[in-house]
C-alpha cells in the first residue's frame, strides 16, 4: 500500500471516528430496524409459512371413524392439537366458548356414536340393496362440527373439510365393503374376503423445489436480517457521497488534487474507509441475528453451511453500495441533492428489491421488477444459503452481477470527473 | 536581481462553455525566482481561474506554462511537488486537529515522519498555533484556521507558494503576523505568488505586482515604481480604480 493511501486512509477513518451522527445512522439504524421489522413481520411470515395453528379437538366417539379423523388431522401437520376440552366438552355449543384468537382458532366436534351411526347407516342401506328395495331406507344424521374463530383464514376450513369428507367417507368406503362381502358370504359357496384391501389405489409423492427456491418462504429471522443487513450496507451512499461534496465544497479535495494525491486513490481510500463499515455493519447484523432475536422470542438465525460465502455476498454487496454512493458523490453537485437522490434511491432500491415485502409476496409483474434492484440480487444470495443452505456456487452469479454494479458505477464516477474537468 | 523565472505563462487563453468573452484573455506574465510578487485584480478578472490552470485543475485552450522549467500540464507531477497551495477556502479537514490535518498532508508528500514532526512543529511555532495544535481545526477561529492553511502549504517546503487571499476575515494581529512571516519566508528562498485583493498589503510586503483585468495583465512592476510613474494616483490602490475603472466586473455575463 503507497504511502499516500495509507494517510488518507488514517484521514477518513479519523474523520468517520469523530461523526457521531454518521455512526448513529450507520449502525445503530439497522439495529433498531432489524430488531423491529423481525418482531413486526413474525406474525406475518408465520401465517404464509403455514406455522401450526391451534386446534381445539374433542373426540366424543368412541369408534374407528372418530379414530381415523384425528390421526388424519395429526398427519397433515398443519395444527397443533388441544385435546383438553375432552371432559368438559359435550355439545358444538360448550366448544363455541373456547374458540378465539387467544386460545384456539379453530374447533372440531366429533359426537359420540358417529361410527356406530354410520355402521347402521351403512347395514342398512347395503340389506336394502340385496333384498332388491328401491326406497333409501331411514339414515341417522352424523353431525361433525367445524367452529371456526372470524380470524382464521379460509384456507384453513378448506383444509379441515377436506380432511373430515375424506376421512368420513373412506370410514363409509369400508364398512360398505366389509357389509356387501359379509351378504356377499352368505349366499355364495366360497368364502370371500376383502381383508387386504384398504381401497388406497395411488398415492401422492410431494417434496418442496431446492433450486427455484419459489416454494421456499423465509421465517422473520431469515427475511429480516440480510434484509436490513443490505439496505444499512446501501445506506452508506447517504454517508460517503455526502463526504465525498462536503470535502469537495470545502476545498479540501482542491488541496489533495494540488498534491501528490491523484483522483483514484483519493477514492480508493474512501472505498476501503467505508467497505469496513459495510463488513462491520453486516458482522454486526449477523451477531444480533444470531445472538439478540432470540431474546426477543424470535428463532435464531442459522448461518448455514459456508460463513465464507455469506461473507462473500455480504462483500459484493458493499462493493455495489460504494460504486453507487461514489458516483452519487461525483454527480451530484450539492450535499443536499446527494442526501436526498442518495436516501430516496436505497429506500426505492429497498422496497423494489424485497427488504420491506419480501419478493414472494409480490404480484407477478412486479416480482419481474424486483429484479432490477441489486438488493434483489443480494437477497436471493443471502436467501440461497439460509433457505437452501446451499454453497459458493450458489451465489457466484449474483454475487458477480453486484461486483459489476459496483465497478460499473466507479468507473461511471471517473468518467463524470473527467468530463467536468474538461467543461472547465 | 532575479536571474530567471519560477512561473512563466504565454498567451493563456482559457474560455468556459456558454461565456461569449474568454475568462483568460492571451495572459503572459513572468514571476522570478525568489520574488514576492503581488497579482492584483478586481473580481472576475480570472485570478482563481489561472490558479487553478497552474495547480493543473482546470485545463486551458491555448498558451504556454512553466513552472520553474516544468511544463504544465505534462509534467503536473513534478510541478506538484515543489509547489505549495494556500487556497482562499480553508481546505483543511475540520474533524481533524490541526496536527492531524498537518500529518496527513505531509505524509502524503512523502515526507519522513521525523522530519514532518520537526516541520510541523516549527511551523506551528511560527504561526503561534503550538497550543492549540491538538484541538479540531472546526473549533479554531477564523484567524487561526487562515494560520493552518498557510502552514499546510508550507509545509513540504515549497520552491513556489501560491497564496490565494490569504488574510481575508482575519483581525490585525493575524493579519500582520501572517505578512512578517510571509516576508521571512520569502527571504529563506521561496518565491511567493501573493494574490489579494488588499492592495495596501501588497503594496507593502511585494517586491513586483501585477494588475490584471479583462484576463490579461495590464501593467506590470514595482509597486513604488508604478506609482511614481503616475503622479496623479498617490498609491496603488488610487492606480488600480485608475486602470480597471469602477464598473464591478463580477456581474453574470
Amino acid at each position: 500500500m503507497s504511502n499516500r493511501i495509507k494517510y488518507l486512509l488514517y484521514k477518513d477513518f479519523i474523520m468517520l471516528g469523530r461523526d457521531i451522527a454518521g455512526i448513529i445512522l450507520m449502525f445503530l439504524m439497522p439495529v433498531a430496524l432489524v430488531i423491529l421489522m423481525a418482531n413486526l413481520q413474525d406474525s406475518t411470515l408465520n401465517a404464509v409459512k403455514g406455522t401450526k395453528i391451534q386446534l381445539l379437538l374433542v373426540n366424543r366417539d368412541k369408534g374407528e371413524l372418530g379414530e381415523a379423523i384425528v390421526q388424519e388431522i395429526v398427519s397433515t401437520g398443519l395444527f397443533e392439537i388441544d385435546t383438553d376440552g375432552a371432559d368438559t366438552i359435550f355439545t358444538p355449543a360448550q366448544m363455541e366458548k373456547r374458540i378465539s384468537p387467544a386460545e384456539n382458532l379453530l374447533g372440531i366436534f366429533i359426537p359420540e356414536n358417529s361410527t356406530e351411526l354410520i355402521r347402521g347407516n351403512v347395514q342398512r342401506f347395503v340389506i336394502s340393496a340385496f333384498n332388491g328395495i328401491q326406497k333409501e331406507p331411514l339414515k341417522d344424521e352424523i353431525k361433525l362440527s367445524i367452529i371456526l374463530d372470524p380470524q382464521a383464514k379460509g384456507s384453513f376450513y378448506a383444509v379441515l373439510m377436506s380432511t373430515l369428507r375424506e376421512r368420513a367417507q373412506k370410514v363409509q368406503f369400508e364398512y360398505i365393503l366389509k357389509e356387501i362381502t359379509s351378504q356377499v358370504n352368505t349366499i355364495s359357496p366360497v368364502v370371500v374376503s376383502t381383508g387386504n384391501f384398504t381401497g388406497e389405489q395411488f398415492t401422492i409423492d410431494a417434496s418442496f423445489a431446492t433450486r427455484t427456491g419459489s416454494n421456499i418462504v423465509p421465517n422473520s429471522v431469515q427475511h429480516n436480517v440480510p434484509a436490513w443487513s443490505l439496505f444499512a450496507i446501501f445506506f452508506i451512499v447517504v454517508s460517503l457521497s455526502g463526504n465525498i461534496i462536503k470535502e469537495r465544497e470545502g476545498g479540501s479535495f482542491t488541496r489533495l488534487l494540488t498534491m501528490p494525491c491523484s483522483y483514484t486513490e483519493y477514492l480508493l481510500s474512501k472505498a476501503i474507509t467505508y467497505l469496513t463499515v459495510a463488513l462491520l455493519q453486516f458482522a454486526l447484523m449477523l451477531l444480533i441475528g444470531v445472538y439478540v432475536l432470540p431474546l426477543t422470542g424470535l428463532p435464531a438465525l442459522e448461518l448455514g453451511q459456508s460463513l465464507f460465502s455469506l461473507f462473500f455476498v455480504g462483500f459484493a454487496s458493499a462493493v455495489a453500495a460504494i460504486g453507487y454512493g461514489i458516483a452519487i458523490g461525483n454527480i451530484a453537485s450539492t450535499s443536499q441533492q446527494s442526501s436526498v437522490f442518495g436516501a430516496v434511491s436505497v429506500v426505492i432500491m429497498a422496497a423494489v428489491g424485497g427488504v420491506w415485502i419480501p419478493q414472494f409476496l409480490m404480484s407477478p409483474h412486479m416480482q419481474i421488477i424486483s429484479k432490477l434492484s441489486p438488493m434483489n440480487w443480494g437477497m436471493s444470495g443471502f436467501y440461497s444459503l439460509f433457505l437452501k443452505d446451499e454453497g459458493f456456487l450458489a451465489i457466484l452469479p449474483e454475487s458477480l452481477a453486484l461486483f459489476a454494479f459496483g465497478f460499473a458505477c466507479f468507473i461511471l464516477a471517473l468518467y463524470s470527473r473527467r468530463q467536468i474537468r474538461s467543461n472547465f | 536581481m532575479h536571474d530567471r523565472f519560477a512561473i512563466e505563462i504565454d498567451n493563456l487563453i482559457k474560455s468556459y462553455p456558454g461565456r461569449s468573452n474568454p475568462t483568460l484573455n492571451g495572459l503572459s506574465l513572468k514571476i522570478p525566482a525568489g520574488s514576492l510578487f503581488g497579482l492584483l485584480a478586481p473580481n472576475g478578472a480570472g485570478k482563481t481561474t489561472t490558479i487553478d490552470i497552474l495547480c493543473g485543475l482546470k485545463k486551458f485552450n491555448s498558451g504556454t506554462i512553466s513552472v520553474n522549467g516544468f511544463k504544465v500540464p505534462p509534467e503536473l507531477s513534478k510541478i506538484k511537488r515543489i509547489m505549495g497551495l494556500v487556497p482562499q477556502d480553508i481546505a483543511l479537514f475540520p474533524l481533524l486537529t490541526g496536527r492531524e490535518n498537518l500529518k496527513v498532508i505531509g505524509g502524503i508528500y512523502g515526507i519522513p515522519k521525523a522530519d514532518l514532526k520537526r516541520r510541523a512543529d516549527e511551523l506551528l511555532e511560527r504561526f503561534g498555533l503550538t497550543n492549540s495544535a491538538d484541538k479540531l481545526v472546526s473549533e479554531y477561529s477564523g484567524g487561526m484556521k487562515r494560520r493552518i492553511n498557510i502552514i499546510a502549504g508550507l509545509l513540504h517546503i515549497p520552491q513556489i507558494l501560491i497564496l490565494d487571499e490569504p488574510t481575508v476575515g482575519v483581525d490585525a494581529q493575524s493579519r500582520n503576523l501572517i505578512l512578517e512571516e510571509l516576508i521571512k519566508i520569502n527571504r529563506e528562498g521561496t518565491t511567493i505568488l501573493f494574490i489579494s485583493h488588499y492592495l495596501e498589503e501588497a503594496e507593502c510586503i511585494c517586491d513586483r505586482v501585477a494588475l490584471m483585468d479583462g484576463g490579461k495583465i495590464v501593467l506590470e512592476g514595482h509597486p513604488r515604481e508604478l506609482t511614481d510613474s503616475t503622479p496623479e494616483c498617490r498609491n496603488l490602490e488610487s492606480l488600480y480604480i485608475k486602470l480597471t475603472g469602477k464598473q464591478m466586473r463580477d456581474t453574470y455575463e
